[in-house]
């Protein structure tokens, strides 16, 4: 089916199967690969990116939902990499090999939005269902806090 | 074949760097003399000053592409904030690009500082002769050098066009210690900014023009063989170009990633059962049980068992460590594109050479005709030491004439893997009627490596030292036992066994350090005190080839005493563990751990809360703390997920394919982790990457028998070992 979506600002049209994730349609199709596939099944988070401020996985959501909708990955968080989380991030060190970070990255930007300032509580609950295999989940969960705390909006 | 530890460290540099050489491709062009300073594989700086520094190791998460170029640019004295990195590809001259063995830092530390030291000589001697001066009266800072007594200065940007006309000197003197500004000190990752905006390209990220997307249905057990299928139900859906046997599978190809897993799940292909159809982990550690009771392969020998002493105890005790995953968010993939005799391969791996080697065999052309060039790699943990992801995907391009992506599902990474293995251990101490450690038996019932098949007649020419290198944390027990009798009880399996992130020692760390806690108790001793005093005596031990510091593991075990609070009483509902290791006879770690039971078991969580590790670390020269720091934060998750989780197998086949049937640590069940790192007093740094993961377990089990009163001997730990 024709779909039209708008992805980091920019509208694109697309002929794809209906059924397909909108993971697929970033990754092959728009040639956005900052967004990861990690299981295909919503287990790990590594494909998360925003509907609106909604944080969602994006292998979940099929074409058909996606058609008309606006969606931002981590390469429209900031035009410059200056977006509160990524500055934390650095300020952190908080990646290891980064596969996951993109993922993580794009729920505490929605959980911000939600609840501009999460206790260490709030950002387990919005984080517990992301897999980092490195183990960087206490220095996310400083940057978080960092971001927070940097966040003058 | 080579040995295990060879196999593992097979990125080790020779004896000497050979200068001179330049590369091509993927690493550095030969440049014009005009154009830039190339005076080794490793640096090339041009006009403008920029510093390009060639990365020969490869990055998972280890932080080894930022320390590599911190022990280049310290040497070189060049302007970190104008380095600039080049990943090498197979090109000519780098040919010891693979990485494990968590020895990247230690392997690399001298020739890369020979490599830069030459160049920074020569961009002194280059000055120098402009000015008419010595050059032992000029410096360098900063990509600059400077001749204090006239004032005079020159960066190293107008340098390179009379520095490439020099010859490479050898033997160029290298900095003091004490003249480093870059090594110790806390350096943020380079690849940050690149990972936090999604630029960053790992090996699902290559896109090459005309590239096809594919993945592969494997057999469904142990050596079944594809008999026939229907290839049309895949055909039907769109985008889907071909269904091609290949020998690793039936694959399905298309112009997307969606339409070849579409496919994939149309096709319901035949297989001819192999003989291990029936194969199950439960029988396995059933015979793995047997094994122990036959005489093994004897991997260290001192003393002979007796009778305990008058007023002595016997302990014995059985431990279980089961199968693991690696399980990185990045499953197995690699790109490749094979044209007219040559192939090019774009892969997260880290074995480039092999992947090279091993792909020219397949494909019956010369190692020069293939290049492999490494990504990024989204976790690596010893899986992607195997090359067999590179051999699938240039099979699927030479068959389809075209460049072709292969994509393993996360089940497929999952049930497909090189799986850590799975052993029984069956221990048994003597303590004297003074409570002092006397005897100590530890047997080790487990499979091989097979990553290349079963060993050969050459590699067990000398079983004893075959056999020790599969048994790091057995033959090297550190500690100070009269008597002390280790070997290895091998049953063979279909599994695919392979490296994983601290390779052997995991499973034998556990049973040695969970057992000394053991001993401990019957001795009526403080675990840690008990430690310590078993490491009087010699102060270096030999085993194998390897020497044992007791000193510098007493000091570790000494400040993790002072830093946890042992000795006064835990927070009410909590208590410590102890656990010590030495690396490989590299890297020494101790951890205490704290743990306390939560008030409510959740369902995919530990039946535990682990609320702090206090960890000291002495890993010689340490080239950035902060990467230090991260790996034992690593390495505890590890752990965590290690006590976690389980791949089980029945009927031939893996049973978990998933984070949901094989869930990994959390972000709430983490810890506290406390780092303190020994300053290193010699000249040489060693892993890390790898050596924080084996006593972090065993720490984390001694505390909840002090918390529960009882022994947690099978691995993962379930919520009825808590009662």
């Amino acid at each position: 089916m024709p779909i039209s979506l708008s992805v980091n600002g920019r509208r694109h049209s697309v002929e794809v199967d209906s059924d397909t994730p909108l993971l697929w349609i970033l990754r092959d199709q728009l040639r956005l690969t900052g967004t990861k596939y990690g299981c295909g099944v919503g287990a790990c988070g590594a494909c998360t990116v925003l509907l609106g401020d909604i944080a969602l996985r994006s292998c979940q959501l099929p074409a058909s939902a996606a058609n008309g909708k606006s969606f931002t990955t981590i390469e429209g968080l900031s035009g410059d990499g200056t977006h509160p989380c990524q500055r934390a991030w650095i300020e952190e060190d908080v990646a290891q090999c980064g596969y996951c970070q993109a993922g993580m990255l794009m729920t505490v930007a929605a959980l911000l939005k939600a609840n501009p300032h999460p206790s260490d509580a709030a950002i387990d609950s919005a984080l517990d269902q992301h897999v980092c295999r490195c183990g960087t989940y206490a220095r996310i969960r400083r940057a978080v806090h960092r971001a927070a705390a940097s966040d003058q909006r | 074949m080579t040995s295990r530890r060879a196999f593992l460290k097979s990125g080790a540099y020779g004896s000497a760097l050979v200068l001179g050489i330049r590369a091509t491709g993927g690493g550095f062009r030969v440049a014009k003399p005009a154009d830039r300073f190339t005076p080794n594989l490793w640096i090339a700086i041009d006009e403008a000053g920029t510093t390009t520094l060639a990365i020969g190791k490869q990055e998972m998460g280890q932080g080894v592409r930022t320390s590599l170029a911190m022990i280049v640019a310290d040497e070189l004295d060049a302007d970190w904030t104008h380095v600039a990195l080049l990943q090498a590809s197979t090109t000519a001259g780098f040919t010891r690009l693979n990485t494990g063995g968590s020895w990247s830092i230690g392997g690399s530390w001298r020739p890369l500082r020979e490599a830069a030291a030459a160049a920074r000589a020569m961009l002194k001697s280059a000055a120098a002769a402009a000015w008419g001066v010595e050059p032992a009266s000029c410096t360098t800072a900063n990509g600059t050098v400077r001749h204090e007594p006239s004032g005079r200065s020159s960066s190293y940007g107008n340098l390179v066009v009379a520095a490439a006309r020099l010859p490479v000197p050898t033997g160029a003197p290298m900095k003091a210690p004490a003249d480093r500004h870059l090594i110790g000190t806390r350096v943020k990752r380079i690849d940050a900014p690149s990972i936090v905006t999604g630029a960053a390209r790992y090996g699902l990220d290559i896109r090459i023009p005309g590239m096809l997307f594919a993945s592969l249905i494997r057999p469904p057990s142990f050596g079944a063989r594809l008999g026939s299928f229907d290839q049309r139900p895949a055909l039907a859906r769109r985008g889907v170009r071909a269904v091609v046997p290949i020998s690793g599978g039936l694959a399905v190809v298309a112009d997307s990633t969606w339409a070849a897993l579409q496919g994939r799940r149309a096709l319901a292909p035949r297989w001819t059962p192999g003989r291990d159809a029936a194969w199950n982990s439960a029988r396995h550690f059933e015979e793995l049980e047997r094994a122990l009771a036959v005489p093994g392969v004897l991997t260290r020998q001192e003393g002979a068992l007796g009778p305990a002493p008058d007023g002595g105890k016997i302990v014995e005790a059985r431990y279980y460590y089961p199968f693991e995953a690696h399980a990185p968010v990045e499953p197995m993939n690699c790109t490749a594109h094979v044209t007219a005799g040559r192939c090019e391969l774009w892969a997260p791996t880290q074995a480039p050479n092999r992947a090279q080697a091993q792909v020219a065999q397949q494909l019956g052309i010369p190692e020069t005709a293939v290049v492999v060039h490494p990504t990024l790699i989204g976790g690596g943990f010893g899986r992607r030491l195997a090359v067999d992801y590179a051999l699938q995907a240039a099979e699927l391009s030479r068959e389809l004439a075209a460049p072709v992506q292969l994509l393993w599902t996360r089940e497929d990474d999952m049930a497909h893997g090189h799986f850590q293995n799975a052993s029984v251990h069956q221990l048994r101490g003597v303590v004297d009627a003074s409570g002092k450690g006397v005897a100590w038996r530890h047997r080790k019932a487990a499979a091989l490596h097979n990553l290349s098949g079963p060993p050969t007649a050459e590699d067990l020419r000398d079983p004893v030292a075959y056999f020790q290198d599969s048994s790091w944390g057995v033959y090297d027990i550190p500690y100070a036992f009269s008597t002390i009798e280790t070997s290895y009880h091998r049953v063979d399996v279909p599994v695919k066994i392979g490296p994983w992130r601290a390779v052997y020692s995991p499973s034998s760390t556990y049973a040695r350090e969970c057992f000394m806690d053991e001993l401990a108790s019957a001795a009526g001793r403080d675990p840690l005190a008990f430690r310590l005093a078993m490491l009087e005596g010699a102060e270096t031990v030999k085993a194998g080839g390897l020497t044992i510091d007791r000193r510098r593991l007493r000091r570790v075990l000494e400040l993790v005493r002072e830093r946890s609070g042992w000795g006064t009483p835990a927070a009410a509902g909590r208590a410590r563990g102890v656990a010590c290791n030495v690396y490989d006879g590299e890297t020494h770690v101790a951890y205490v751990a704290e743990v306390s039971l939560p008030a409510t078991q959740r369902a995919g969580y530990l039946p535990f809360t682990v609320h702090r590790m206090v960890c000291a670390v002495d890993c010689g020269v340490v080239i950035n703390p902060l990467g230090v720091e991260q790996q034992v934060e690593g390495a505890v998750l590890w752990a965590l997920s290690n006590l976690k989780s389980e791949i089980t197998f029945k009927d031939g086949r893996a049973e978990q394919s998933s984070y949901l049937d094989f869930p990994v640590a959390r972000m709430s069940e983490t810890p506290a982790v406390e780092v303190y790192i020994v300053p290193s007093h010699g000249e040489q740094p060693f892993g890390m990457g790898e050596p924080p993961v084996p006593p972090a377990t065993p720490a984390i089990v001694n505390a909840l028998f002090a918390l529960t009163g009882k022994r947690i001997r099978r691995l993962p730990i379930r919520a009825a070992d808590m009662i």
